[in-house]
């Protein structure tokens, strides 16, 4: 158990003459005993991230610390980490319990027995116990999967590294694991990085989310910060299903003109942006569908699509319904709440949910204000 | 189909649709009154349309000509072997029996050490010739794929190296190794010279202590690289995240491969252990150029008494249980393979 350190971590390939970075002066402090969740597109570095902590890439600058201690040119087998694969990496040729016991017998020097007592304890508390005899081969997706994670947990490793561990389960079963792996980590108190392309299972799982896009972090934050307060657009487009609404618009006094639709700006708002060119975003839920049209920053627009998800209905709708390929943004209503496509109807944009990004850069230079924010009053 | 084969049966084809002038029906088939005015002709037919005999002409004549040249001439050299044809004469069917069988395994537990007759060194050699020789080039070809495995530049130049001495004939690598081997301007005793090492100069190929062995180092040069091909497909089939689990488990490298890569190659040292002992059984070219047909007791192998019995002495009843004993050896080896093969549902 330590905490970890990324310290300007940069790793670049040659590509034929070509530098290709990977991962660009990363920097991340991972508390003892946290679970952070590195998220980000597919080639985002993010991979090669968590490869770089368990010493199967060298980084090409910077400095990973473990427990305070650098471990930039240990040899993985010498740091202590145990990584999860994706596709589980079990060893075929060996039962349960030899795929188990490897790691404790490589890395150290416990006695047979106490390995014994050790795989047989973590593999009751995984429920696998009744499967230490057979060989990976035999055993379903799931049962797969929880003896890697077993063999991660047996070596009781100072850090826990995950690569996208639950990507390969159907959705049902990847539901289960995520609150069970949840769970495991606490119970265990070990520094976990977990990395993950999903991201709903960055937002659920982690202490704190990471996310990264062409090499580059991009926010470090708990779910709820990265939800509500993106410190970018790239952020404000990843996190959150469906993605925020973006409309660019340029201001005009105090007025922001977009294509299609003008926006009355508070003094809030004015007073963040600098710079003509504004990105406006909206989340989806934010987007109030069937206001009273008199009400301020209200709009008529037509239904394109509708997507019912049972607990509630994706809307997607166009200012410009007449034209051939309208630009569409979304809205999330109740799942009892019925609207049909084709339907005329008004929204409207509240102006405490608005965030603006700068034009230019995507930097957030506003974000939604969370004063409306409640609690839920317990009932004792 | 159906109609060529009647006509080169040289068969009737009254009931064929297409030159009969039938009462055809709207499938396209014919009346029954056609068909039962030739009964016999009609179920000749039926015969003719099964898929049975459908697929007579493609493997009919392959296995009539592996039939009579490979399993009938086996059946045959059985058959002599059971005779006591020897010498011009044509041999006799008359008495069979296994006398020649027992007269070689009476030989091979007759002969005590050094002493022992012909049999005995004979199989002894075959046998230590199957296994060193097998087990040598299988951890040489292992090494070598290994090596090759690992990203190293010139990786196909490499392999193209070492799998380059298999192309050759015995009869060259023979010569070669003979040269090598040449106790006065031989590479190897030359070298061992050169390198102030000539105490360890060797009679290579005429001393029986290091007959054998000579030989063998020259096989397991010309067959490891069929190892290494063998091995480094099945290296090929292991995903890299099996190196990478058995390395983050805190394995050195040689635990990893000898605890996590080697056993996954099983069935490629199977399949090539199989190949390198069969060509083991079958050295006897490569002896016969390097040596005619008396090696001497310490390099003799079976192969190469059957021939000297055979077409040496005019022995061609002992020559034939010899080959048939041969032939028992090379099923034990294939058997086992066959079988494991059989049991996994590959065959």
């Amino acid at each position: 158990m330590a905490e970890l350190q990324l310290d300007n971590i940069t790793k670049t390939f040659d590509d034929g003459g070509d530098e290709i970075v990977a991962v660009d002066d990363v920097s991340i402090d991972i508390q003892d005993g946290e679970f952070l969740v590195l998220v980000g597109p597919s080639g985002c570095g993010k991979s090669t991230t968590l490869r770089t902590i368990a010493g199967l890439e060298t980084i090409t600058d910077g400095a990973i610390r473990l427990g305070g201690e650098v471990i930039n040119d240990k040899r993985p087998q010498d740091r202590d980490t145990a990584m999860v694969f994706q596709s589980y990496a079990l060893y075929p040729h060996m039962t349960v319990r030899e795929n188990m016991s490897f790691g404790l017998e490589e890395s150290t020097d416990l006695p047979d027995d106490e390995i014994r007592e050790r795989v047989t304890d973590t593999a009751e508390m995984m429920g696998i116990a009744e499967l230490l005899d057979r060989k990976p081969g035999e055993l379903s997706g799931g049962q797969q999967q929880r003896v890697a994670l077993g063999r991660a947990i047996v070596r009781n490793p100072a850090a826990f590294l995950m690569d996208e561990p639950l990507a390969n389960l159907d959705a049902k079963l990847r539901a289960q694991m995520r609150t069970e792996l949840q769970r495991l980590q606490e119970n265990l108190d070990v520094t976990t990085v977990y990395v993950t392309h999903d991201q709903t299972e960055a937002m659920t799982m982690g202490d704190r989310i990471a996310i990264l896009d062409d090499g580059e972090l991009q926010q470090v934050g708990t779910p709820l910060e990265c939800y509500h307060e993106p410190s970018n657009l790239f952020v404000a487009g990843f996190i959150g299903e469906p993605s925020m609404n973006t409309f660019e618009a340029h201001t005009d006094g105090d007025r922001l003109v977009a294509e299609r639709f003008e926006y009355a700006l508070s003094e809030r708002h004015e007073d963040a942006i600098d710079g003509d060119n504004v990105v406006f975003g909206i989340r989806p839920e934010d987007v109030e569908v069937g206001s009273d049209p008199d009400d301020s920053h209200t709009y008529e627009v037509v239904v394109d699509v509708v997507e019912p998800k049972g607990d509630e209905n994706y809307v997607h709708m166009a200012f410009d319904a007449d034209r051939e390929n309208p630009e569409t943004f979304t809205a999330t209503i109740g799942g009892l709440r019925r609207v049909e496509a084709g339907d005329t109807v008004v929204v409207r944009f509240p102006p405490e949910a608005v965030h603006l990004f700068d034009g230019d850069t995507g930097e957030a230079v506003l974000n939604r204000s969370l004063d409306t924010v409640e609690d839920v009053e317990p009932l004792l | 189909m159906r109609s060529r084969i009647l006509r080169v049966l040289g068969a009737s084809d009254e009931d064929d649709p297409e030159t009969a002038e039938p009462d055809v029906r709207t499938d396209g088939g014919t009346t029954s009154d056609a068909a039962a005015a030739s009964g016999e002709t009609s179920r000749l037919g039926q015969w003719l349309d099964s898929e049975f005999a459908k697929s007579l002409p493609f493997w009919l004549p392959a296995t009539l000509l592996v039939g009579l040249f490979v399993y009938g001439a086996i059946g045959w050299n059985f058959l002599i072997s059971l005779t006591d044809w020897q010498g011009l004469r044509q041999p006799t069917y008359e008495s069979l029996d296994f006398e020649m069988y027992t007269r070689f395994f009476d030989s091979v537990f007759a002969g005590g050490l050094l002493s022992g007759p012909q049999e005995y060194w004979a199989l002894r050699n075959t046998f230590v010739l199957l296994v060193v020789f097998t087990v040598a080039a299988l951890a040489v070809g292992l090494l070598l794929a290994i090596l090759v495995d690992r990203d190293i530049r010139f990786e196909n130049t490499f392999r193209t190296i070492y799998l380059l001495p298999m192309s050759l004939s015995f009869v060259v690598t023979a010569i070669f190794w003979a040269w090598m081997y040449n106790p006065e301007s031989g590479l190897i005793n030359q070298t061992l010279g050169a390198v102030g090492l000539g105490s360890l100069a060797q009679q290579w190929i005429s001393d029986p202590q290091y007959k054998l062995f000579a030989v063998m180092f020259a096989l397991v040069w010309q067959f490891s690289g069929y190892a290494m091909v063998v091995y480094l497909a099945g290296l090929r089939a292991i995903p890299s995240d099996q190196y990478e689990a058995a390395k983050v488990d805190g394995a050195s490298l040689l635990k990893m491969y000898w605890r996590v890569i080697v056993p996954q190659l099983r069935a490629s040292t199977t399949s090539a252990a199989v190949v390198l002992m069969v060509f083991a059984l079958k050295a006897f070219d490569f002896l016969y150029v390097m040596f005619g047909t008396r090696p001497g007791p310490s390099a003799d192998i079976l192969a190469m008494m059957m021939y000297r019995e055979s077409f040496g002495t005019t022995n061609w009843a002992y020559g034939s249980a010899i080959a048939m004993i041969l032939f028992a050896l090379a099923l034990g080896v294939i058997a086992p393979y066959l079988y494991l093969q059989f049991k996994r549902g590959e065959l």
